[in-house]
């Protein structure tokens, strides 16, 4: 009897859950829509999307995820935005133009933009947003980019102008990207709480492409297309964007067709070339906007002889690395940037692998083998520890190569692998807890080199290599400065140069990035600058 | 009886407020904090100090303790500082529900499984069908969870089409018993493997033991049916011990939720435990933490009285 009643208490339980789990509300659905759009030319439809990492807010001024910047990019606007070779391009702005000196650059917006909730925008908005991260009580990650503002000026309700301190080139394709929020809904808040309000988790509002309609906690945030859209109605009907935290699960549902674009990290691409060859998915790759390499703590000794490093780097096949870990999907890179990026210089010295030509350079600056085989020079031990991240799995396979190649000429190296916070607490400043580290960056929408090689980056900055080099700060601090592109391509190529023959770090590849799109989706192409470059045209065939 | 269960209640208290303490020290102890994931170019050391600042980061452990234990006394979790402005509470409450319903369908999943399994292997004892679950046990005991799920998934799910790949339902599609049930059976099973095999021992064994007894001789010599004997005898004495396993089992299954949780995309709070470990989101995670504490303490509390209630001469 007892036992009966037990089941029955279990089952309602059960049953009492599955019910919570509901929410009928959903059931109104935009794929209903697109049943009735059948049988046109373009089926309108979900663009789908998946993540392994869950978006935090969306609200550019707080937010540092990919996940959320993306769903940003999607709900607002920007004064500009950058078209797929990181040329800077009108979004809120319908023109702009700056003084002779540089400092004084005038927005003319367009007049046809709508909120979501159908208000008009206006200058008002733009000022109001762009001196969020100005405010003296402004507590969030985004300060950098404003700073070189001295003013924000509404000249009339669709003209903006902003006065900067001093001539910097970024300031078009970095912080004139920042997108725009309402100050009719946001213009009370304190500056102190904008970053914890509500508006940034449950009803943001924007002028993009899509609206927002929904967050299922740790499910999928859903958008919907957004009618009076400034650059034309967008031709897909919504857009869910799903979290799917086993890039395992991800690579299954973008099989079956589940997900109908995604970025392939380089340990998947095998497996996509497979689904592919299969046709369940177009695959589409270039260079990424982002260079790999081994970093060496210049504070220390055994990296402070430029010949070393040089030796270093001559010892590492990066050939073989590229072709065995990462199955041909990057190429060897010698020097610092991205040949995604128009900056790029391809002309800086090369370092081939040759063994012979490390031990020479080893010897030449010292180094004798010791008894033991390891060499040795005024009875110390060149030995050392190579760290990097277990969230990234090239990277140990990368770190143990170069832990074997680096044993043929006599140097001992340790692998520590770190968790990522770990990793990033104990490289960062103001610890530089490290001999070498594997490591890569993104480098941006502007190619700005300063922040990994500018003396003044070392202190706190992105140059935990505490490289330091007068003629590359020199050349690096005239280089956002000039308003001339290739004037300013000519300055960064030198400083790279520079920065090569330096080797502060043995660079190792520049990656291959590739994109997995749906067949049936017409829109999309890889390219590392801009993603979801006119968003609103994309469509699927039916 | 009710005075030991009020007893019992009581003396969780200081049992949570030590895993609270640990908990805490442990996670500050682990390197880093909320601002290792805010790496870029374009971030000022200095604007990541307001916001350690203006979270109380730079306050000493104790003192971050004790703000934290204030709060959560008048049941107040705190904000989330990743996402800014939610209260934890929001997000336990969103994922919860999903985490107990897969653990009590993958539960009841195990039992009805290994129970079974376990009493037919010890009726033949060293027979071949013994031996073939002996090894299918010994084979679940030895593979790690998500494999087994990644296999089903590939095989049921990608190939076969028979299961949908991760979720709780299909989106845009009203709400429905059986799509849910269809999300959730390949989650649960996977996350009822990790006990079954045990179960299925461990129900042979107790089962075994019981076999052996005097009485059930007597039962035998008397004539029932061994049907009889085995289920009406034979099985009721055999589950005592299981009761106590079920108390055991409890903590391997919030355990085993945040590895299949991730594996199925199923937003439990096992995979807002991993998310918020890697961001250091220190309110979600100790709210985390002192939740599965409390479903631990009360599941091991339930199976003590459930223990007195099928075997008599266990009195409280």
């Amino acid at each position: 009897m007892f036992r009966k009643r037990l089941w029955l208490v279990v089952t309602l339980a059960m049953a009492m859950l599955i019910a919570a789990c509901s929410q009928p509300e959903e059931a109104k659905n935009i794929d209903a829509n697109a049943a009735e759009k059948e049988g046109a030319e373009t089926a309108g439809g979900n663009l789908i999307l998946a993540t392994t990492a869950a978006p935090t807010l969306f609200n550019p001024y707080y937010s540092t995820d990919t996940s959320s910047s993306t769903i940003e990019g999607f709900i607002f606007s920007g004064l500009v935005t950058v078209d797929q070779d990181f040329n800077p391009e009108g979004d809120l702005a319908e023109s702009w133009d700056f003084s002779d000196d540089g400092l004084k650059w005038t927005f003319h917006l367009r007049e046809n933009v709508k909120w979501h909730d159908g208000e008009p925008m206006t200058a008002d908005d733009v000022v109001f947003s762009y001196n969020i991260p100005r405010d003296p009580d402004y507590v969030g990650p985004r300060g950098l980019p404003f700073e070189i503002i001295e003013e924000v000026n509404k000249i009339d309700d669709y003209t903006v102008e902003f006065v900067l301190s001093e001539p910097y080139a970024p300031f078009i394709t970095i912080t004139a990207q920042f997108e725009v929020l309402p100050k009719h809904i946001l213009g009370d808040v304190p500056i102190a709480e904008l970053g914890k309000h509500p508006f940034n988790t449950k009803e943001p509002i924007g002028t993009g492409p899509f609206k927002f309609k929904e967050w299922k906690e740790g499910e999928y945030i859903a958008l919907e297309a957004n009618e009076d859209y400034h650059l034309g109605a967008p031709k897909l009907d919504g857009l869910l964007y799903k979290i799917v935290p086993d890039t395992n699960t991800l690579m299954a549902q973008l099989q079956v067709g589940e997900i109908s674009m995604a970025g392939i990290s380089p340990e998947y691409v095998g497996m996509a070339q497979d689904l592919e060859s299969k046709g369940m998915v177009k695959l589409e790759s270039g260079p990424s906007n982002a260079f790999e390499y081994i970093g060496y703590n210049l504070r220390n000794e055994l990296f402070q002889d430029k010949k070393v490093r040089h030796a270093l780097t001559h010892a590492i096949d990066r050939e073989a690395i590229i072709e065995a870990i990462l199955g041909s999907a990057g190429t060897v890179a010698h020097g610092p940037g991205s040949p995604a990026n128009w900056a790029f210089n391809p002309d800086v010295p090369k370092f081939e692998y040759d063994i012979e030509k490390a031990k020479q350079l080893l010897r030449e600056a010292g180094w004798k083998p010791g008894p033991d085989g390891i060499l040795q020079k005024d009875g110390k031990k060149f030995e050392f520890a190579l760290k990097t991240t277990s969230a990234n799995e090239i990277r140990q396979q990368i770190a143990e190569v170069a832990q074997q190649q680096w044993a043929e000429i006599g140097i001992k190296t340790s692998i520590e692998v770190l968790e990522w916070s770990a990793y990033v607490e104990q490289t960062s400043p103001p610890n530089w807890n490290f001999d070498a580290m594997v490591a890569g960056w993104s480098i941006g929408s502007d190619p700005d080199p300063t922040w990994f090689w500018h003396t003044s980056e070392i202190e706190a900055g992105l140059n935990y290599n505490g490289y330091s080099n007068p003629k590359v700060d020199e050349l690096l601090s005239k280089n956002t400065q000039i308003a001339d592109l290739e004037e300013r391509k000519a300055v960064i190529a030198e400083a790279d140069a520079i920065v090569t023959e330096d080797q502060p770090n043995t660079f190792i590849y520049y990656p291959e990035g590739y994109l997995a799109i749906s067949p049936k989706l017409a829109g999309p192409t890889f390219n590392a600058a801009n993603t979801y470059y006119k968003i609103h045209e994309w469509y699927f065939e039916s | 009886m009710t005075t030991y269960i009020i007893r019992r209640c009581l003396m969780a208290v200081p049992l949570l407020f030590l895993i609270s303490v640990i908990s805490f020290g442990i996670m500050k102890m682990a390197p880093g904090d909320p601002t290792a994931l805010m790496m870029d170019p374009m971030i000022k050391q200095e604007n990541l100090e307001a916001y350690k600042e203006s979270y109380g980061l730079n306050d000493s452990v104790v003192v971050q303790y004790g703000r934290w234990l204030g709060n959560m006394v008048q049941g107040n979790f705190g904000e989330s500082f990743i996402r800014q402005g939610v209260p934890v509470s929001e997000l336990i409450t969103a994922r919860l529900p999903n985490t107990l319903l897969l653990m009590l369908v993958s539960t009841f999943i195990a039992f009805v499984i290994s129970i079974p399994l376990g009493v037919w292997s010890a009726t033949k004892r060293n027979s071949r069908q013994d031996y073939a679950i002996t090894v299918v046990s010994f084979l679940g005991v030895a593979t790690p969870n998500f494999w087994i799920g990644l296999v089903l998934i590939m095989v049921l799910s990608v190939h076969l089409g028979w299961f949908p790949i991760g979720g709780v339902a299909t989106y845009g599609e009203p709400f429905s018993v059986w799509d849910r049930l269809h999300h959730l059976i390949l989650p649960a099973f996977v996350l009822a493997t990790a006990d079954m095999a045990g179960l299925t021992r461990y129900s042979r064994s107790s089962m075994l033991d019981v076999l052996r007894q005097d009485y059930i001789r007597t039962a035998k010599a008397n004539g029932f049916r061994q049907k009889t004997v085995i289920f009406k005898h034979g099985l009721r004495n055999a589950l005592i011990p299981i009761i106590t396993i079920f108390g055991l089992m409890l903590p391997s299954f919030i355990g085993g939720s945040v590895i299949i949780e991730s594996v199925f995309a199923w937003p439990g709070i096992g995979l807002l435990f991993m998310e918020a470990a890697f961001q250091r989101d220190y309110p979600v995670i100790m709210a985390v933490v002192v939740i599965a504490a409390t479903l631990v303490v009360i599941g091991n509390l339930l199976a003590d009285i459930l223990y007195a209630v099928f075997d008599p001469r266990i009195e409280y």
